[in-house]
Parts: structure tokens; C-alpha cells; sequence
């Protein structure tokens, strides 16, 4: 192919990513690197507010105002800060302090402790920590589960698969706030799940007062929402299995267990990379369990620091540093993924 | 989330208010865009706005939890693609801090007759208009009078007299938990608040004035706290996971007996087909903290603000406020809430309002300073209340993040 006609049919598509990836990409580090505020001044203000009937309040007290420029527009600063929104948003002060401290009069042991619990408590890493620890936990899981469930199903009667395959998929039809929504209720005070344990005779169970059982929900949560995914893909992956290997393993006395390693999960592992992959990202950026279970006490996650620190903070610039941060987070997880399939590729 | 929950639920709540007879007559043309929160009031608001609707005009509301973020990504924008939005005491403190709202001072002159604009509906900062105010709230006690009676309690005026009725309303079996409060939901704006009701009930401050410092994390804050862990103890161990709908929703089943909820929410305790208490729940000011101090509680307006960056014509914009907010609505919507307006007769389900007002119940502070405080409260107290860390760590982190809020705002030097 000429040059010219190879550039004429790739140039569509490298003008939409450039505009739709590059560009916002761009933007994002743009706003991270730069604050803004009006520039506002201390001064004596008389508000007014209404009680009841026709009654009102004065109060007066010293409030920011905003300085006025010549045609009486307020002074916006917008100044380039550097890493100090980053910094800010990781805490890289404090880190610094919590490691520097010095620790003598305990033992070591007693001293990582404390370490990583001070580590913790910095809003952005206690985040992180609950972060990768869902991604770590529901990764596997996922993958282990959509191949038991692409195998059962596989292995159904004809007739049963199409109803199977919908029923597995509902999970991921639901609205993931929808469904967030859904299993909170089943497990506050009352819920479905709570009445019914104190019915068994098991007394109240209160799965939201505590650290390890409301991280526990919201990990399950995520089993259940991203399973249906694994398993379409393996069930297609599982349609196109070759019968002659299996045959083969068969006849060379391969017991089921062994087929499974040998000659299934090989045939899937390029799908189980692409999942593992997709799963990573999507698990990285977990959020609408922990807006809505509304524990972040006990989990919090970056994304959903993210979007605290825009809409309750009003700092759109801190939100982006915490977006880099984010697509840091999520580069350095897929790393290994990606050395994996480059790898494969590359063998095969 | 409350207003995710709320708009699933939006299927089901049919709002039909009485509407107006007189017919909106606004004659110009263009657009009104406006952007409120969403509960009942505005919900109501918003129906009666889109009355203005015409062949030339078109009226347009969006409502959602998240207006916040929008609307102050909207007006710092060249164009503010709201022409109006719906604002309360601590969200129009940051817009006026940037002189972004525009004075509607002339518009009310101009208008003050048509509408029968009020004074009192008048939010000023100085001697600017900023703000038209339609509803008043307040948060308070809500307790089970049958309860109270059966155990020979009073209505507690100090939070000891609270703590004292929760330990003998522990022994009663017909209820889960003695007290509920929204100590939990999205963001954790609602925790803040209840720190912030009894902070300032014992002449605490959050910040000073004059440098913007934090001043929560004092003595009085600690005190606060403690109080706030002497509560938990008589609470659902799920408490830093319920936010006010789910305080509610306790109230309603019968799961506890007393509750600090908002006064715009006590018809609901009498809703056939959602409440099973009907007739059985009372509402009294919030307990003081100190023997015959003010309510632990702030007094709150709505209102509608004008941006100065709007896409429309400001005139326009204003009318439709005031047609939504004018005496006929307050009228043939009496109940729906504490209306500013003076045709609004009181009721039962607001005289606790009005009594909190009455036994001084400051306005929540109208400075930018108290958001940023709020907010960073809210994120931090809840380690120690969950057993986490001390108060006064978890106070100490609340202003290390409110310092590092004010900063990025400029209101103080890094």
C-alpha cells in the first residue's frame, strides 16, 4: 500500500483519538499542574436572613469578599502550582513525616504496625489500600467463577443454555448504582439478609458496623456485578474448543481434571488475559458501591476520592491530580498483564 | 446516596400539587434554564416553573444531588449555561465569596407589586440582594409520644436528659434502638452537620473570623465528639451508614424511639402506606447542650440565585422564580413546607421549626470558611467514632484537610 492512501485510511481514526484520548489527557495534567481562586479579601458584611412571619435576622460578622477589578469583575488567580496538587492529593508531606519519625522505643514489628496504620489514615492512601485490595480479591475470583459457570453451563442440557446464559447475565444488565442500591438495602438494619439471619434464630447481624463484614459486602458486590462478564466471554472462548485435542486426551486417559489444565484452559488463556485485563481497570476504578453503601470509614476508593474532592471540595483542580493518579494506579497494575500476552504472543 | 435513592423512588412519587389558577404570563421569548437539588419543595417549584412554558419560552429544570459540582463549574464558566439555580446557606456562601451571583436588587424594585415580594424572602449580603428565599428548615427532635408516656419520660431538654431517656428506652423490647441521627450517607455532609449542631450549641466555633484558622478541633469539639460516642452507644451499630432517609425510614418502622431528623420530613411521619406509626410521633427543638441554651440545631433557608454569566435574559429568569414562588403557591401548598412567604399558615408539623428559632437557634454561619470546615469534619470524624483512631487525631486530620481546602481557595496563605 502507498504511503499516502495508508495515511488517507488511518487518519480518521488518529484525529478521533487524539481529540477524544490525547486531548482530554492533556487536559487533566493541564489542570493539575495550575490552581485557581478569586482573589478575595476579609471585610465587615451585614447579611439578612428570614426566620418565621415576616421576621428576619442581621448578623454581622467578617466574611471573604471578592476584590473587584476596574470594571467591577472579581480577580480571578489562576497561577501554575507544579506538583503541589499531587503532592497535596497523596499526601506526600505527611508520608514523608510518618516515615521520617523516628520509632526507637518500639519493636519493629510494633513499628511497621503503627507505620502502616498512620500510612492508612492519609485519606488518599487508606483509599489505595481498599483499592487494591478489592482489585487484588475480586480479580481471581472472577475469572475462577465465569470459568466454572462457562463449564456448567457448556455442559447443560441444549435446551437450558439460552435461559442459563440470560440468567447469568442479569448481574451485569442491572445499573451498577442500581444494583449497589439493591444490596445495600438487603443488608442495613431490617433488610432481607439481616431479618432473615435474626429469623434463623441467629440474632442481629449488622453488616455495615464493622470494617471486615462492610468490605466483605462491597467485595462480594464486585464478584457478583463483574462475573457475567467473564463468563460470556469464556462461554464463546468454550464454543470454539477444537473436539480432536479433547478427543485425544480422552483416549490417552485424561482424566477431567486434567483435560481442564491441559487442554481447556490453554485454548482459553488468551480470553483470560483479555478479561483479567479488562477486569483490572474496571476494578481499579471502583465507585458506585462506595458512594452508595456510604461507608467510607470502612472503604474508600480513589475514584471516589476523585469525585469527593470535586463536588464537596469544589477543587477541580486536586480532582485532577487525583485522575493522574489514578491512571498511574491503573498503568502500574497492568504492566504484568501486558508483559504476560506480549510474551505469549511472541512465543506462539 | 439520598437523591439516587430518592430518584429511583421518583417513579413511584407522584407530586400533584394544587396548581395555581392564575395562569403564567410571562411575555418574552427565549429559554430559563435552571439547576436545583431535588426534594419535595423543589420538586413542586419546578412543576409550577415549567407552567411559564410557551410557544417562545421554554422553561427547563434540571434536578439532581449532584448540582453542586455543576453549578459551580457553570458559573465560573464565560457562560453559565443556568440561568438560575436553587441555592441554601452554606452553598451560596462560596458563589457569593467569588461575586458570581448577580444583585437582584432593581428586579425586586421593579417587580415587588406584581409578585408581592416579601421582605423577609430578601436574602442580603450588605446591601446587595443576592438571594430570594421561599422555605425555611431546621433540623429537630422527633420522638414517640406512646413510648415517652409508657415510661414516664419528658421531652428531653438537654442532650443529658436525652442520654438518660435512651438508657431507660434500652430496656423497651418493642423497639430496636433508642436513637437514630443521619450519621452516615454520601460524603459524609450529613455527619459534619450533626457535629456542627452541637458545636456550635455549646458556643463552639469552626473557624476565626479574622484568619480563617480552624478553631473546631478545641475543647469544644472534643466535647462534641465525645457526645456524638455517647450517642452511637444507643444507636444501629450500622449508624455511619444511614443517611437521613434511612433516619426516617427508623422512625417510621418503629425501630426507634427518638431521632434527630430535618422538620421538612415530620408529615411524612404520618404518611399512610409508608409509616406505621401514624399519629404516635412528636416533634420538640433539638435538646440544648447546656441548661436553657439554644437548640443544638441551625436554622436553614432555601432560595433561587441569578448567576451574573447567564446564557438568558436575567428579567425573564427572575419572573419565573417569582411566579413559582408567589403568595398563590404558598396557598395551595400550604403543607409542604415551612414557607417564608407571611400567607403561610403554621402547622403541627412545623410549629418545632418555629420553636427552634424561637429558643435562638442560630442561622448556619453564611461564611465560605464554614463549607470548607463542614466538609472536612464530616470526612474525619468518622474514624473515631468507628473505633479507629482518638478524637483528637480525628479532629487533628479535619483541619490538616479543611487548611489544605482554605489554601487551594486562597482564603488563606499556604
Amino acid at each position: 500500500m502507498k504511503t499516502k492512501s495508508f495515511l488517507a485510511f488511518v487518519a480518521p481514526s488518529v484525529v478521533t483519538m487524539l481529540i477524544l484520548i490525547a486531548l482530554p489527557l492533556i487536559g487533566v495534567v493541564y489542570l493539575a499542574l495550575h490552581q485557581t481562586y478569586v482573589k478575595t479579601e476579609l471585610v465587615e458584611v451585614t447579611t439578612e436572613v428570614p426566620l418565621f412571619g415576616t421576621q428576619t435576622r442581621k448578623t454581622t460578622r467578617t466574611i471573604p469578599q471578592p476584590v473587584l477589578d476596574d470594571e467591577g469583575r472579581a480577580i480571578r488567580i489562576e497561577e501554575f502550582v507544579g506538583m503541589q496538587n499531587l503532592r497535596k492529593a497523596a499526601d506526600i508531606d505527611g508520608l514523608a513525616e510518618t516515615l521520617g519519625r523516628s520509632r526507637e522505643s518500639v519493636s519493629a514489628w510494633e513499628s511497621i504496625v503503627r507505620v502502616y496504620r498512620e500510612i492508612t489514615n492519609y485519606e488518599f492512601w487508606g483509599a489505595l489500600e481498599f483499592t487494591l485490595l478489592y482489585t487484588f480479591l475480586t480479580t481471581p475470583a472472577v475469572l475462577g467463577l465465569g470459568l466454572a459457570l462457562a463449564l456448567a453451563v457448556n455442559n447443560a442440557a441444549k435446551r437450558l443454555r439460552g435461559t442459563l446464559v440470560f440468567a447469568t447475565l442479569l448481574p451485569m444488565i442491572v445499573t451498577p448504582v442500581v444494583s449497589s442500591l439493591a444490596i445495600y438495602w438487603m443488608f442495613l438494619d431490617n433488610g432481607v439478609v439481616s431479618t432473615l439471619i435474626e429469623m434463623l434464630g441467629f440474632g442481629k447481624f449488622h453488616f455495615l458496623a464493622n470494617q471486615i463484614t462492610a468490605r466483605t459486602l462491597i467485595i462480594l458486590y464486585g464478584v457478583w456485578f463483574a462475573t457475567p462478564f467473564a463468563f460470556i466471554i469464556l462461554y464463546a472462548g468454550l464454543q470454539t474448543l477444537p473436539r480432536d485435542p479433547l478427543e485425544s486426551a480422552m483416549i490417552d486417559g485424561a482424566n477431567e481434571w486434567q483435560r481442564l489444565r491441559y487442554v481447556i484452559v490453554p485454548h482459553l488463556t488468551p480470553l483470560l488475559t483479555v478479561i483479567a485485563l479488562i477486569h483490572i481497570m474496571d476494578a481499579y476504578r471502583v465507585f458506585e458501591p462506595i458512594l452508595v453503601f456510604g461507608t467510607t470509614v470502612y472503604a474508600n476508593s480513589v475514584q471516589f476520592l476523585t469525585f469527593h474532592v470535586l463536588g464537596f471540595e469544589d477543587n477541580v483542580h486536586k480532582a485532577a491530580a487525583y485522575s493522574i493518579l489514578t491512571i498511574i494506579g491503573v498503568v502500574i497494575l497492568l504492566i504484568p498483564v501486558l508483559r504476560q500476552s506480549f510474551r505469549d504472543r511472541k512465543s506462539s | 446516596m439520598k437523591g439516587i435513592r430518592k430518584l429511583i423512588a421518583a417513579g413511584a412519587l407522584v407530586v400533584s400539587p394544587a396548581m395555581a389558577s392564575a395562569e403564567c404570563a410571562i411575555d418574552s421569548d427565549g429559554e430559563v434554564n435552571v439547576i436545583t437539588n431535588f426534594f419535595e419543595t423543589l420538586e413542586l417549584l419546578a412543576s409550577v416553573m415549567e407552567e411559564c412554558e410557551s410557544e417562545s419560552l421554554k422553561v427547563d429544570v434540571k434536578m439532581t444531588t449532584d448540582h453542586k459540582a455543576e453549578r459551580e463549574r457553570a458559573f465560573e464558566a464565560a457562560v453559565s449555561p443556568y440561568d438560575a439555580s436553587a441555592v441554601a446557606n452554606s452553598s451560596i456562601t462560596v458563589l457569593q465569596a467569588k461575586g458570581q451571583l448577580m444583585p437582584l436588587n432593581d428586579l425586586v424594585e421593579k417587580y415587588r407589586d406584581e409578585y408581592n415580594i416579601e421582605d423577609q424572602m430578601l436574602i442580603k449580603f450588605g446591601d446587595d440582594v443576592a438571594a430570594i428565599a421561599f422555605m425555611a428548615n431546621a433540623q429537630h427532635f422527633f420522638y414517640r409520644k406512646d413510648l415517652f408516656e409508657k415510661h414516664g419520660l419528658e421531652v428531653p431538654a438537654t442532650y443529658d436528659d436525652l442520654l438518660a431517656a435512651a438508657a431507660v428506652l434500652e430496656n423497651d423490647d418493642s423497639i430496636d434502638y433508642p436513637f437514630s441521627a443521619a450519621f452516615g450517607g454520601a460524603g459524609n455532609w450529613e455527619l459534619g452537620n450533626e457535629f456542627v449542631n452541637i458545636l456550635l450549641a455549646q458556643g463552639g466555633t469552626m473557624f476565626d473570623p479574622e484568619t480563617s484558622e480552624p478553631t473546631f478541633h478545641g475543647p469544644e469539639g472534643l466535647q462534641t465528639l465525645e457526645l456524638m460516642g455517647q450517642l452511637m452507644e444507643h444507636m444501629s451499630p450500622n449508624a455511619l451508614s444511614l443517611d437521613f432517609g434511612a433516619v426516617k425510614q427508623q422512625l417510621q418502622q418503629g425501630e426507634v424511639a427518638m431521632a434527630i431528623l430535618w422538620g421538612d420530613q415530620a408529615p411524612t411521619m404520618d404518611k399512610e402506606g409508608e409509616s406505621t406509626v401514624i399519629g404516635k410521633v412528636g416533634f420538640a427543638p433539638a435538646p440544648a447542650m447546656v441548661e436553657g441554651g439554644p437548640p443544638a440545631t441551625t436554622f436553614w433557608w432555601d432560595g433561587y440565585v441569578i448567576p451574573k454569566n447567564l446564557d438568558g435574559d436575567p428579567e425573564t429568569a427572575f419572573q419565573v422564580i417569582m411566579h413559582a414562588t408567589r403568595p398563590e403557591v404558598v396557598d395551595q401548598n400550604n403543607d409542604v413546607t415551612l414557607w417564608i412567604r407571611s400567607n403561610y399558615q403554621p402547622t403541627d408539623y412545623t410549629a418545632a421549626i418555629i420553636q427552634s428559632v424561637m429558643a435562638n437557634a442560630p442561622p448556619y454561619p453564611m461564611n465560605p470558611q464554614s463549607e470548607m470546615a463542614h466538609g472536612a469534619i464530616g470526612n474525619n470524624i468518622g474514624d473515631f467514632l468507628a473505633g479507629k483512631e482518638s478524637a483528637e487525631q480525628s479532629l487533628a486530620d479535619a483541619a490538616d484537610a479543611y487548611l489544605s481546602a482554605a489554601a487551594d481557595a486562597g482564603l488563606i496563605s499556604q
